[in-house]
């Protein structure tokens, strides 16, 4: 097939269109009907059909099941743990906790922090160990382990587990355990502060600030979300005595970022640990971290020499799976009396939950930074995080990780000063936006942002959402009792730029001729099966069907990064094209060699190999059949790349109930080349509607009083629905990327991205003639109700 | 889940004779409420007594100003049951709105009202429609079957064989969803009996009610802007992480006008 760059569009419309006045006419998506072009995914018939490989799938001769006592406490001492009764309970094969965690030598967790901190100050790490160390500090923190013959077994023990807490205060918000006089969870980190981080030039924007014709300020809450992956958090091990060698089975995003984890964590090195995984449902970043719950299946695997099993119920999914934000953001932004930005100011408090996990940390202080001036020429830029521990799940990557954030500060601070300066929010942009024509930007907090073209996806977007004929769909929607809202979102990302500092792609041909091509790069839905073996095919002139992907295989020693911060096509799919080719160039030596001349003199054409003298011709299959066999490594290292885009989002509020409607969603994004078509309008659709979820109502809610997770169920954590979005137009205004093979730049996250800032401008934008205080995300119907009527009340 | 033993009774007498003899035992017909609470542990039975899939409690029919639907039927059963959309339409709607359509294939009426979740559908419907539970024992009036939340007029080891409703002249069933739980965070059922206007409100957090002063509003004036003002007692409501009792109030109001309108057609 051919693979094109450039724009095309795609748009889905439900079978409710709704007012049908202001959408678009739908085209069909084209991509559907181009030859070879696979609409379906080629994962999917084996996983929607019940063949997938997940961990909780896998079965080992002699397994124990594993279940865990978690605290039910925010902030308490184990004053007694009493396992007797529990040991002797029949199908109990052991009982494990903190002590015997210690003696192993598990009492660290691997950080991963990029970030010089203030005055050169390096964070404060807490041990972390597989159990609760006298001490419990949130809820679901696991204390025990109970090893048996069946969950029941093991459920029925957990119960007979005496343990006696003596309570201490609590404190479940970040702002307030920063303040004097807050709980204290960590003799390391006085005052509950990780540690402090400063970007920028403070000085230069204290200056900006006070000469700006206008300032605009506003504090905004990325509130604190449950990631919830499809597939429950699971993990399995066993132990080989005779090599002193653990092999671990886990929900990952890729084998050798979670080794090395595991290996910190579990104190051993890392040849000694072999992490197996094939299918994974869902990770949005919560997938990449190593758990204790890894290490306290480990313990028992080597201490009851027995497999060991635990799959995590949704409950305890929801109580102790890494949460995701959960940033307080109070930003400035200055403007001059010609509607120019000229500084802006952001002033973090990062909570990060109980303990910082491997990239929590990095996430929300690196990413911001990096984009700190967002898609605007400012001069004068200003940073400060503080790190906050608090009484609550630790905080981990999540879909976007600080990027979202940062952009939402930005867009909110950005839509803000439009309205107070009575101009379009998209006049406002065109006057600030960094032009197609300035990249490579080079920052001031450093980043070098590569060419994209930000100005033209916003003139497309405001096209396609009839943004000039907004004003006459508010006024129709008010007479029907209805605020009618518009927001816009510009926003570019940096895509993870990868731990490893380069990826490499086995690849081969076997006896039938079929490529395999192997990568650390973990599928988690993404759909690599069909994006990098299209990428293969592409190369290499041979149908996708015969070209195989095997991510995460055990035996394979290769160096590469995990799937996370939309960098796998990036990284491993570009490497997979110059894996293709450089096959060629092998097997044109190899045939060279049987042809008795040069490989200049073979000439390769879909699988054949010809000698141009003689006319004589061998296949890859041929060729893969000889004692050598046919086979190569290719490898490469990129960094970030940095994706764009402009999304805007239409949304209708009914007044008397509080309840919204997004009417249309208009995602204009330059993903650089896009492969395939389809994966990227998944990836954005998903995105959106995770963006949705965070801004109308998914919040992980802690009680105050108590520090009980208030949300520990789907009963009252309100996951989004399909149906939720279904007017997107997803349009692409790509600008290929020149530090890869394909020219590709991520587009995981963008979805998420772009949506949070788009969807809360439109809620802000409906509800401005109200009159009152701009609202902050999560809009739930109540809080949206009581808003309305406050802004009513004051007018 | 703890361990218990399950039994398919052959009749409704057969699973009455297993809940007198094991105090423990619990009777389940969809199990769509009571099986996720054993699995989280926060239930344990004996024995679970699958009365389900008994034919004798399937039974949809009209006879006379009356409909009656066994205790088994399942939501899906009534909302497509031709003769629940002719002879109450609101009723079939009030049933097609239940959950998702797992939960509709599995999910019945008895079930429901026996559990009488004060987010569920159907109790607006029993008290709405001033229908009659007819148990294993007795017949029980909608006006004492609710006695609080997931308390009813059931007696121990009483069983739900079908529930009478009389068929109304006209009524209308407006429903906000949960935007967690798709149950309902607010639904009214205005019902005009013929003989006098009957509105039940559910999902306000304390239970199904009838809301006394809409009744006699909407009994001089059938129109939504007759609730306009009407005072509700907040006392119904209550409040959490998802709503204050003043908004659920208010999507009692804007339930009750919107099904009204749905009333009038």
């Amino acid at each position: 097939m051919q693979l094109r760059p450039g724009s095309r569009s795609i748009v889905r419309v439900s079978d409710n269109p709704g007012p049908a006045d202001q959408r678009p006419s739908p085209p069909m998506p084209d991509h559907a009907h181009a030859p070879h072009a696979p609409f379906h995914r080629k994962e999917d018939r084996r996983l929607v059909t019940g063949h997938g490989l997940f961990t909780a799938d896998r079965k080992f001769d002699g397994e124990l099941h594993a279940v865990f006592l978690r605290s039910d406490r925010a902030h308490a001492n184990i004053v007694s743990l009493d396992l007797e009764a529990a040991r002797s309970m029949p199908g109990v094969h052991g009982v494990f906790t903190a002590e015997d965690g210690k003696r192993a030598g598990m009492t660290q967790v691997l950080h991963m922090l990029t970030l010089k901190g203030s005055d050169g100050q390096t964070p404060r790490i807490p041990p972390r160990g597989a159990f609760a160390d006298a001490r419990v500090r949130f809820v679901g923190e696991p204390i025990a382990m109970v090893v048996a013959e069946s969950v029941l077994a093991g459920l029925d023990a957990l119960e007979a587990i005496q343990i006696e807490y003596e309570d201490l205060p609590h404190v479940i918000d970040a702002e307030r355990a920063l303040a004097p006089g807050a709980p204290q969870l960590h003799e390391c980190a006085p005052d509950n502060m990780a540690w402090v981080a400063e970007a920028g030039d403070s000085a230069a924007v204290d200056a900006a600030l006070a000469a700006a014709a206008t300032v605009v300020r506003l504090r905004v809450d990325s509130t604190r979300i449950i990631p919830n992956p499809m597939e429950p958090r699971t993990c399995a091990a066993t132990y080989d005595a005779t090599r002193d060698h653990y092999h671990v089975y886990s929900v990952t995003q890729g084998v050798n970022m979670m080794k090395r984890q595991i290996a910190v964590a579990a104190g051993v090195r890392e040849d000694q640990v072999t992490v197996h995984a094939q299918d994974v449902g869902g990770s949005f970043g919560n997938r990449s971290a190593q758990y204790p719950e890894h290490c306290a299946v480990m313990l028992a695997a080597k201490a009851l020499g027995r497999p060991i099993r635990w799959i995590g119920t949704r409950s305890e999914c929801l109580a102790s799976d890494y949460h995701g934000r959960s940033n307080l953001i109070e930003g400035q932004l200055a403007v001059d009396g010609d509607g120019r930005f000229t500084a802006i100011r952001l002033d973090w408090i990062a909570d990060m939950g109980a303990f910082l996990t491997a990239a929590g940390t990095s996430s929300h202080t690196r990413n911001p930074v990096v984009l700190l001036t967002g898609v605007y020429k400012i001069a004068a830029l200003h940073g400060r995080w503080r790190v906050a521990f608090t009484n609550t799940s630790p905080i981990a990557a999540y879909r976007g990780a600080g990027r979202p954030d940062v952009n939402y500060v930005i867009e909110r601070l950005v839509d803000e000063a439009a309205a107070k300066l009575g101009l379009d929010p998209a006049d406002l942009r065109r006057r600030n936006l960094i032009g197609a024509g300035e990249f490579p930007y080079k920052t001031p907090t450093g980043s070098v942002y590569e060419a994209t073209d930000v100005p033209g996806s916003l003139e497309k977007a405001v096209k396609l959402a009839d943004w000039d004929g907004f004003k006459a769909r508010r006024a129709e929607a008010r007479a029907r009792g209805k605020l009618r809202g518009i927001g816009m979102a510009s926003f570019i990302e940096n895509t993870g730029a990868g731990v490893y500092p380069k990826d490499q792609v086995d690849i081969e041909v076997d006896a039938q001729g079929r490529v395999h091509a192997y990568s650390v790069a973990h599928s988690q839905g993404q759909g690599h099966e069909t994006t990098f073996t299209q990428v293969i095919a592409e190369a290499m002139g041979v149908d996708t069907a015969r070209v195989f992907l095997h991510e995460g295989v055990p035996d394979r020693t290769l160096i590469g990064n995990h799937t996370g911060g939309s960098r796998s096509l990036v990284g491993a799919g570009s490497v997979c094209k110059l894996a293709g080719l450089k096959l060629i160039e092998v097997a044109k030596s190899a045939a060279a060699a049987q042809f008795d001349t040069e490989p200049s003199q073979v000439e390769y054409h879909a699988g054949t190999l010809t000698d141009r003298a003689s006319g004589k011709s061998t296949t890859l299959a041929e060729l893969a059949q000889r004692a050598e066999g046919l086979r190569t490594q290719a490898e490469a290292s990129i960094g970030s790349t940095f994706p764009t885009g402009c999304h805007i989002a239409e949304v209708e509020i009914d007044m008397q109930t509080g309840f919204t409607e997004v009417l249309s969603y208009v995602a204009v994004d330059d993903c650089g080349f896009a492969v395939n078509h389809t994966i990227v309008e998944g990836q954005v659709h998903g995105g959106i509607l995770q963006g949705f979820g965070q801004v109308f109502g998914e919040k992980a809610i802690y009680d105050e009083q108590t520090g009980q997770l208030m949300t520990g169920s789907f009963m009252d954590y309100a996951m989004p629905r399909a149906g939720d979005v279904r007017h997107v137009t997803i349009e692409e205004n790509c600008v290929p990327s020149k530090i890869n093979s394909l020219g590709a730049k991520g587009v995981g996250e963008s979805g998420c991205t772009g949506s949070i800032s788009a969807l809360a401008n439109a809620m802000a934008d409906a509800m401005r003639p109200l009159g009152g205080p701009p609202m902050d995300m999560p809009f739930t119907p109540s809080r949206v109700w009581h808003a309305i009527g406050a802004s009513a009340n004051a007018h | 889940m703890y361990e218990f033993e399950y039994v398919r009774p052959k009749s409704v007498a057969d699973a009455a004779s297993v809940l007198a003899a094991n105090s423990d035992a619990r009777l389940m017909s969809g199990g769509m409420t009571l099986l996720p609470t054993m699995k989280q542990r926060l239930a344990q039975a004996s024995h679970l007594v699958h009365v389900g899939m008994l034919g004798e409690l399937q039974q949809i029919a009209r006879e006379g100003d009356t409909l009656v639907i066994g205790s088994a039927a399942t939501h899906d059963a009534v909302a497509t049951s031709t003769v629940v959309r002719t002879a109450i339409p609101a009723l079939a709607k009030l049933a097609g709105g239940i959950g998702d359509p797992q939960v509709r294939y599995l999910g019945t009426l008895g079930g429901s009202i026996a559990n009488n979740d004060p987010a569920a559908d159907y109790p607006a419907a029993i008290l709405g429609l001033g229908a009659t539970v007819v148990t294993d024992r007795r017949e029980i009036a909608a006006d004492t079957w609710f006695q609080g939340l997931f308390t009813t007029a059931l007696d121990e080891g009483e069983i739900v064989v079908r529930v009478h409703f009389p068929v109304p002249k006209r009524a209308g069933y407006s429903k906000i969803k949960h935007p967690a739980t798709g149950y309902a965070m607010s639904g009214v059922l205005v019902v005009d009996t013929g003989a006098g206007i009957r509105v039940a409100a559910t999902g306000g957090g304390n239970g199904v009610f009838r809301w006394a002063e809409a009744e006699t509003a909407l009994t001089k004036s059938m129109s939504a802007s007759t609730l306009d003002g009407l005072t509700l007692d907040l006392a119904h409501f209550s409040e959490d992480i998802h709503a204050t009792r003043e908004y659920r109030a208010q999507l009692c109001r804007v339930m009750a006008a919107r099904a009204v309108d749905q009333l009038l057609g």
